[in-house]
């Protein structure tokens, strides 16, 4: 009898974990199409009343200033090389895996590397604004995508997670001639967020982290043919303060994006929740990752 | 000839074994596996026990008849190694060559280190990741003498002969040209991956340098005749390995029935591996 009360107490409190966790994953899940590493494949955002949403533009920013923190939406987990991405053409923006004449696009493993070196992702309700010149950066414009973001954290994050993060600093990525910040962020629940302020407490407690992703960013695209991509102010970082204000500028960026005056032809789409759409959950199984994709690059 | 894993059990899981086996017959992958590939163009049997980017440390036991890998274990637990930045995992398809053994009661002259009882350790480079229980020929480049809690550990530098690079490797300078940066990693990683589990740096003989072909191959036909007293029992102590073994009918502990008693296939999917173990450890002063 005994025993069955302290199970019975046990399943309590599983019960009681369990509908905390419910709650917070009621607010945003998810709906797959598709076999993952597919070319059709996606993820939608699904809202807590069934309805799909934009991870565009439906998980509220949350910038808090007190706390440093925003919101992410993790697309690509570390150490994997799915391109996974916010999709800018499909109403709705579901993640998709980007593709390339038919063929779908994994990052090169670049020695010492594996895969991505961070849970990599976007900031939501932002947008690096590809139609204005950004005042001190000569001609260069926003690379038409939500900021990136780099989440350093201990844990592997899982494609399409919702996190609080805290902002520690960015660095801003010349891609292609286009303006692209990578914004780094911890989880705020990791157990290192409290002793992460800024980038000098990353350099303190993740000695070499910041100079690999610099590296990282610099190189991953030499096996694919292309020239080092290159950075603004030197490779230097921006600060947590420097960043927020980037993150703001970014969001105004969206609000005029999300208005619908902006017009073009790659705008990104800006239909968003509201009129109670569903979509049915069509997922396939996994399709192989193809056997090169696990070659190390050597630049 | 080819051989293929038979798995018993989920991998990350203490039921995980594979055994070895040929045409449907159970061997060892520890002695009835022969060296030897190709004697005369230097071809050598490799058994993968852990692939690149993975953490689980397999390897062939020692403990039970036709010596299976298994996941190591401690005080009950499956052990992994950690992540130490800015590596994943293992960073080289991990094995061990068959029928060689470290003797642990011979002090090797120029490491001034007893073996680790071990067979050799095998460091595969080339492109295409393993998976367990894998038995693939390989070219030796070179070797490395990890001096791993005061033992000689040697791991061994090959490539896959399939690997498409592997007709422009011939020795342990061509893997710095064709892979810059490989062996100062392998270096680092060897030294720094107990520090994580509380222990100290490990230490390399030779200054940590990689040694050539030449030498690599003598330590490898060294650890073959040291398997070869152990196998015909003609060792002082030995230490309790399981010496069962299927084709070498000259052996005291060769056995015609062994193979009849290992567990038919049963596989199974695997197992999850522990949240903690996607940890990334940031060794100060390490690169």
């Amino acid at each position: 009898m005994f025993s069955r009360v302290i199970r019975s107490l046990t399943m309590a409190e599983r019960l009681k974990h369990t509908s905390n966790l419910l709650r917070v994953q009621r607010q945003f899940s998810q709906l797959r199409q598709g076999s993952k590493h597919g070319p059709n494949f996606k993820q939608y955002l699904q809202l807590a009343n069934g309805e799909i949403g934009s991870y565009f533009h439906d998980i509220p920013l949350e910038l808090n200033f007190e706390n440093s923190t925003v919101r992410m939406v993790v697309e690509v987990p570390r150490w994997s090389n799915g391109k996974f991405e916010i999709s800018k053409e499909i109403e709705f923006n579901p993640i998709v895996q980007d593709v390339k004449k038919g063929k779908v696009r994994f990052v090169n493993n670049i020695f010492p590397y594996h895969g991505y070196i961070h849970n990599y992702g976007a900031i939501p309700q932002t947008w690096e604004d590809p139609t204005r010149e950004i005042p001190g950066f000569g001609s260069t414009r926003g690379d038409n995508d939500p900021l990136d973001c780099c989440e350093i954290g201990s844990s592997i994050l899982q494609m399409g997670d919702v996190k609080d993060v805290k902002i520690l600093g960015s660095l801003a990525l010349i891609d292609d001639g286009e303006l692209d910040w990578k914004v780094i962020t911890i989880d705020s629940k990791d157990p290192l967020a409290d002793k992460l302020n800024d980038l000098q407490d990353v350099d303190t407690h993740m000695p070499g982290l910041l100079a690999a992703t610099r590296e990282w960013f610099r190189d991953y695209k030499i096996p694919t043919g292309k020239p080092p991509n290159e950075f603004a102010f030197n490779g230097q970082y921006k600060n947590a303060q420097e960043t927020i204000n980037t993150v703001q500028e970014c969001h105004e960026a969206w609000k005029r994006l999300i208005s619908g005056n902006i017009l073009g032809e790659k705008i990104p789409k800006i239909k968003r929740a509201g009129e109670g759409i569903t979509l049915a959950s069509a997922e396939e199984e996994q399709t192989p990752i193809p056997p090169e994709v696990a070659v190390w690059h050597y630049v | 000839m080819s051989y293929t894993p038979r798995q018993v059990g989920a991998k990350n899981t203490l039921d995980y074994k594979v055994f070895l086996e040929k045409n449907g017959k159970p061997v060892s992958p520890f002695h009835d596996i022969p060296l030897y590939a190709d004697e005369e163009k230097q071809i050598f049997n490799m058994v993968v026990e852990i692939p690149r980017w993975t953490n689980g440390k397999l390897e062939i036991t020692k403990e039970e008849p036709l010596n299976p890998i298994i996941q190591d274990t401690k005080k009950g637990k499956l052990r992994y190694v950690r992540n130490c930045f800015p590596h994943h995992g293992y960073i080289h398809n991990y094995g061990a060559f068959p029928q060689t053994w470290e003797d642990p009661n011979v002090v090797h002259p120029e490491t001034k280190a007893v073996g680790d009882n071990d067979p050799v350790d095998v460091l595969e480079i080339g492109e295409t990741i393993g998976y367990t229980g894998q038995v693939k020929q390989v070219k030796v480049l070179g070797i490395m003498a990890l001096l791993d809690e005061g033992e000689t550990d040697w791991k061994v530098i090959a490539i896959d002969v399939n690997d498409p690079l592997a007709p422009k490797l011939n020795d342990v300078e061509d893997v710095e040209k064709y892979f810059p940066g490989l062996l100062r990693a392998t270096n680092e990683w060897f030294r720094i991956y107990k520090i994580p589990d509380g222990k100290p740096e490990n230490q390399f003989a030779f200054s940590g340098e990689a040694k050539n072909k030449k030498y690599a191959l003598d330590i490898v036909r060294e650890t073959h005749e040291s398997w070869k007293q152990l196998i015909h029992g003609k060792v002082s102590d030995n230490k309790g390995i399981a010496l069962t073994n299927t084709t070498v009918t000259d052996s005291p502990t060769y056995s015609a029935t062994a193979a009849s008693e290992v567990p038919a296939a049963s596989p199974q999917e695997d197992a999850p591996v522990d949240k903690s173990i996607d940890k990334w450890f940031f060794i100060s002063g390490s690169a």
